[in-house]
């Protein structure tokens, strides 16, 4: 072996060496291929290791230079090497990740999503629209007597417009509530004005069901009582709702109307879908009904306002028989 | 209420085509309910009107409106008649017993009438208004409450024995047989008109067979009166009978106005059916219905309005109305007519400024005077926590009537004396399937669950917040109340998942709760094993807190499941919400996260089955104060080698100071401590 050291042969054969030690780097396609390729060459029985223990045989004057042509190889053995187990490396990782490709059309594990009822939904919108105009939310009991339902909204026992509000009653004075007004006529006692005042709940009436009617409903009811409220501001905050509610290009419209505890009355409209919905009546509170609540009307004037919210539901969504809203249907209420 | 555009025109000039006058009656506060078009300008419109406005429920009525509107005056009808020389009270004879349900009554008579069929013009606007034609003479009777809004009846006078009207009140069992052809026996509470033996009519409702006009008839007796309106309102009720007549007279009719309707009727009788008119009008009266003045301070105006309106428009709008106005110093001396009973301060008159001025007219404005801060009920607040919590654990929102019948709660098989039986009635239900108020919410859950199992849905998780109601001495209690329902799987799209690893089960409900409890910031409650009659035995709980409980959870009873066609396994839960509420922190407080590290040491031990795992818990969390921070178990373990009623419970338990780091040392001591309670306090036998 030491002779190709030194003849000029020697320099071939070392020549051969290298490029049968790249060839066998390059066909290595494996980290363990490399391993077995750098074991063969460099490792302790390794040819190129072999190489340097026969250094001792060549002869002073040559063993500088065959040391150093020795030097040179297992560098650029060790390089290709390195360069090689980079390149084995990335291909190993990227065979493995193929290996691991899933179909990424299967269906997705869906937790369930809960949601609001839809009448709580929009109680709710309507709650936080009222609530950013400064209202104060409050609420009242569905018990009611008949003497807040009525009597302090101006409707005496005999008064005509109780024929539209026929009530379900549970004992000669105890009535469940017909309209939210009742949180008015409640509200304005034990407080001083101004007020800015809201409530939203369920009210009932003696009807069957049907499509477009049922005995239990929910109703906004808010006012306002202040040394200058007028017709014109409740026009200013009713419009400003119906904006918010159905979008900033809503047309409203004010129409008179007639509602014992308001005096001007006026029935609110919004153009939707096409038609003109009702959304409610409003107006200014009958000095009466001020009496009623210990508020002088002679110094204070307030407007008043009550907003059905199925009936309005129904049209804002498209719902064509209101008893859907209490089917609870799942695939209707994930709708929403 | 129906008018003929053409008849309105006979009082006033319209100069608007039907779409418009649709327009301008709405803006004026008739809301329009319907058009049927006549040809190419005339039409028949469907009115609906106020409760106080009786007054509008004639053409005339309709026609000042539209007078006001265009700034002209109404043309009245007329009533001039030749009368004979024979006076109506030679033959009549009239007597009022109870003068406050009938304020005025006025008889007239005519004679030697020829009762026929009613002329074209006549029937054509009499069907216009749904009034079907019976004869001229009725006919008439009938066009003059269409015109003036005066119902009037007419009488066969021959038929009216001896001569005389009374008024007064039914007897005990009198029958009488209606013009609707129904037989009625009358009790005292109804007023009739009656001859001199027996009643005639039921009074300002409906007329009575034996003295009506027929074909024979040659001496007419005409009743135009006027009757005190809650008085109609209730009778018609009652009765069931509800008329062209009862629908004026409980809105209320003119007092004022009763002689020229009738002396109208009898022109146009005499006009149709011939005959002479008797001199004289019968008239009893008890008292004049007194003039209505107001002084409307034109301040008032603006004030109440936000909009200022000339003093001229507003006293040209009250005088074309029918008012008398004088203004002098800024206020506006107004004299009420009579017809419209239903002004009676300022504000009305402002209403009727409002309304002819143009609503629309009126700006838009927010309220400058005070900045107010919104704010809301603490129990609004909480709610929609509550709502808020339950959502984001998956829950879906429903709603149920809280109107109910015994039955739906025989589905939880109460025992006898069980607090849900309690319920509020409700005294004049409309259906049967609403007579009482909800105790719980527990069978309108099952009913969801039920109809949403019907279509084949059977993952269902589902809850409510609504009111319960109990009687209490004051009437009813209400209480807000918190269900919940759960069934099925949590997860879609579970493909290759254990079935069971997405299913809900008990611990899934008490999960929600448990959530429930620790977003409110709850303190000690606690669940506890217990027993209701609509839940699995073995697997219901009470939630107690301060130890009262507030609530029941677990598995419905498998034979309510099977006898309500519910999917196989179903949850169900209700909590008094008003007591846990009491008890909620809805406000966070920032608490810092711990500065020095937490040590864990897991723990396993062998302990009897029938310990529950609260007790345990419990008795590590005691004996490891103060280090101790987290209790986790982390698995059971129940067969073999573990013997026979008992069960191995493995915990991961983290120690944690606020102030310093823990030492090996300080964890082998707690350790120790927690070790000990377990094996002395409950048999425990330690795993190593």
């Amino acid at each position: 072996m030491a002779a190709i050291l030194f003849s000029v042969r020697a320099m071939e054969d070392l020549k051969r060496v290298a490029q049968e030690a790249e060839a066998a780097i390059r066909g290595a396609g494996s980290k363990q291929a490399l391993e077995e390729v750098r074991r063969a060459y460099l490792g302790r029985k390794g040819i190129v290791t072999r190489l340097f223990e026969d250094l001792p045989k060549v002869t002073a004057a040559e063993r500088p230079a065959a040391g150093r042509r020795l030097n040179e190889l297992r560098t650029r053995l060790e390089t290709r090497l390195e360069e090689r187990l980079r390149e084995v490396t990335v291909s190993e990782r990227t065979s493995r990740l193929a290996e691991e490709a899933i179909d990424v059309t299967l269906p997705g594990r869906k937790p369930r999503l809960g949601r609001r009822h839809v009448l709580s939904q929009t109680l709710e919108e309507v709650q936080d629209i009222f609530h950013g105009m400064g209202f104060e939310i409050v609420e009242g009991t569905e018990v009611e007597t008949d003497e807040f339902n009525f009597e302090r909204l101006n409707m005496g026992r005999d008064h005509p417009a109780r024929d539209a509000q026929d009530s379900f009653f549970i004992s000669d004075d105890l009535l469940l509530r017909t309209h939210t007004t009742v949180v008015d006529a409640h509200a304005m006692i034990g407080r001083a004005p101004p007020m800015r005042i809201l409530t939203t709940g369920r009210c009932y009436r003696r009807d069957a069901p049907d499509w477009k009617r049922m005995p239990v409903f929910h109703q906004v009811d808010g006012f306002m009582v202040g040394e200058h409220i007028t017709l014109a501001n409740l026009k200013g905050v009713l419009v400003s709702f119906a904006r918010q509610l159905f979008g900033p290009e809503t047309k409203t419209k004010f129409v008179p109307g007639y509602f014992p505890f308001t005096e001007p009355s006026a029935e609110l409209y919004v153009y939707f879908n096409n038609q003109w919905m009702e959304l409610g009546g409003s107006g200014m509170f009958h000095p009466r009904v001020l009496e009623y609540a210990g508020i002088d009307p002679q110094r204070y004037t307030a407007f008043a306002f009550g907003l059905g919210i199925d009936r309005q539901v129904m049209v804002r969504y498209g719902i064509p028989d209101i008893r859907m809203l209490w089917d609870n249907d799942l695939r209707v209420l994930e709708q929403f | 209420m129906k008018v003929l555009v053409s008849w309105l025109r006979e009082y006033v000039d319209i100069p608007f085509k039907v779409d418009e006058l649709e327009e301008r009656l709405s803006m004026l506060g008739l809301g329009v309910e319907g058009i049927e078009r006549i040809g190419s300008d005339d039409a028949v419109f469907d009115l609906e009107i106020a409760a106080n406005r009786g007054d509008l429920m004639s053409h005339l009525g309709v026609a000042r409106e539209l007078a006001a509107a265009t700034r002209s005056t109404v043309r009245l009808p007329s009533g001039d008649v030749a009368r004979d020389r024979q006076t109506v009270s030679e033959f009549v004879h009239v007597e009022v017993r109870e003068p406050d349900l009938c304020p005025r009554f006025t008889a007239t008579m005519l004679v030697d009438v020829r009762v026929g069929s009613s002329p074209e013009w006549l029937t054509r606007r009499l069907e216009a208004c749904d009034v079907r034609s019976i004869n001229n003479i009725v006919d008439v009777t009938n066009y003059v409450m269409l015109e003036m809004g005066q119902p009037m009846h007419a009488f066969d006078f021959d038929r009216v024995r001896g001569g005389r009207l009374v008024v007064r009140p039914a007897r005990s069992k009198e029958v009488l047989t209606t013009l609707d052809g129904v037989q009625r026996t009358l009790d005292p509470q109804t007023l009739v008109v009656a001859d001199a033996e027996q009643a005639a009519g039921i009074a300002g409702i409906i007329g009575a067979a034996p003295s009506e006009i027929t074909a024979s008839t040659r001496r007419v007796l005409l009743e135009a009166a006027v009757w005190h309106p809650p008085m109609i309102r209730r009778t018609s009720k009652r009765l069931g009978v509800r008329t062209e007549s009862s629908a004026r007279f409980e809105r209320g009719v003119d007092q004022a106005s009763v002689p020229s309707a009738s002396a109208r009727a009898v022109a146009l009788m005499q006009q149709v059916g011939g005959g002479r008119a008797l001199d004289g009008l019968i008239d009893v009266q008890a008292r004049r219905v007194p003039q209505k003045q107001i002084a409307l301070n034109w301040s008032t105006v603006p004030r109440v309005l936000g909009t200022d309106v000339s003093l001229n428009e507003g006293v040209a709008t009250l005088r074309s109305l029918g008012f008398q106005a004088e203004a002098s110093d800024g206020t506006v001396r107004v004299v009420v007519p009579s017809y419209r009973r239903d002004v009676e301060r300022e504000e009305d008159l402002v209403e009727d400024i409002a309304r002819h001025h143009g609503y629309e007219r009126i700006p838009e404005e927010m309220p400058v005077e005070v900045t107010a801060q919104g704010s809301w009920a603490p129990s609004i607040d909480a709610e929609r926590a509550v709502r808020d919590v339950l959502i984001r654990t998956g829950l879906t929102e429903v709603l149920t009537v809280p109107l109910t019948n015994g039955a739906a709660l025989e589905m939880l098989r109460l025992p006898d004396k069980h607090p849900y039986r309690d319920a509020v009635p409700i005294r004049n239900p409309m259906v049967e399937d609403h007579v009482l108020l909800r105790t719980t919410l527990l069978p309108g859950l099952l009913h969801v669950a039920r109809s949403n199992a019907s279509h084949r849905l059977t993952d269902i998780q589902v809850f409510e917040i609504g009111r319960t109601f109990h009687p209490n001495r004051a009437g009813a209690r209400e209480q807000r109340s918190l269900g919940v329902l759960m069934t099925g799987a949590t997860l879609r799209g579970a493909w290759n998942l254990p079935p069971e690893s997405v299913r809900v089960t008990y611990y899934t409900l008490k999960g929600v709760l448990e959530s429930l409890l620790a977003e409110l910031r709850v303190p000690e409650a606690e669940f506890r094993s217990a027993q209701a009659s609509w839940l699995h035995p073995g697997r219901a709980a009470s939630l107690t807190l301060g130890g009262h409980a507030i609530g029941t959870l677990g598995e419905l009873h498998p034979d309510l499941s099977r006898a309500l066609d519910l999917p196989a396994i179903t949850y169900i839960a209700e909590v008094d919400l008003e007591a846990l509420l009491e008890h909620a922190v809805l406000q966070p407080r920032f608490v810092p996260p711990p500065r020095y590290p937490s040590m864990r040491r897991d723990i396993s031990f062998v302990v009897d089955a029938g310990v529950p795992v609260a007790e345990v818990e419990a008795a590590i969390r005691r004996a490891g104060r103060p280090l101790l921070e987290s209790v986790e178990l982390f698995d059971i373990y129940t067969a073999a080698p573990v013997p026979e009623g008992r069960r191995n419970l493995a915990y991961a338990l983290s120690f944690r100071s606020p102030d310093r780091t823990l030492t090996a040392e300080e964890i082998v001591e707690t350790m120790g401590a927690i070790t000990r309670a377990l094996e002395k306090g409950l048999g425990a036998k330690i795993r190593d």
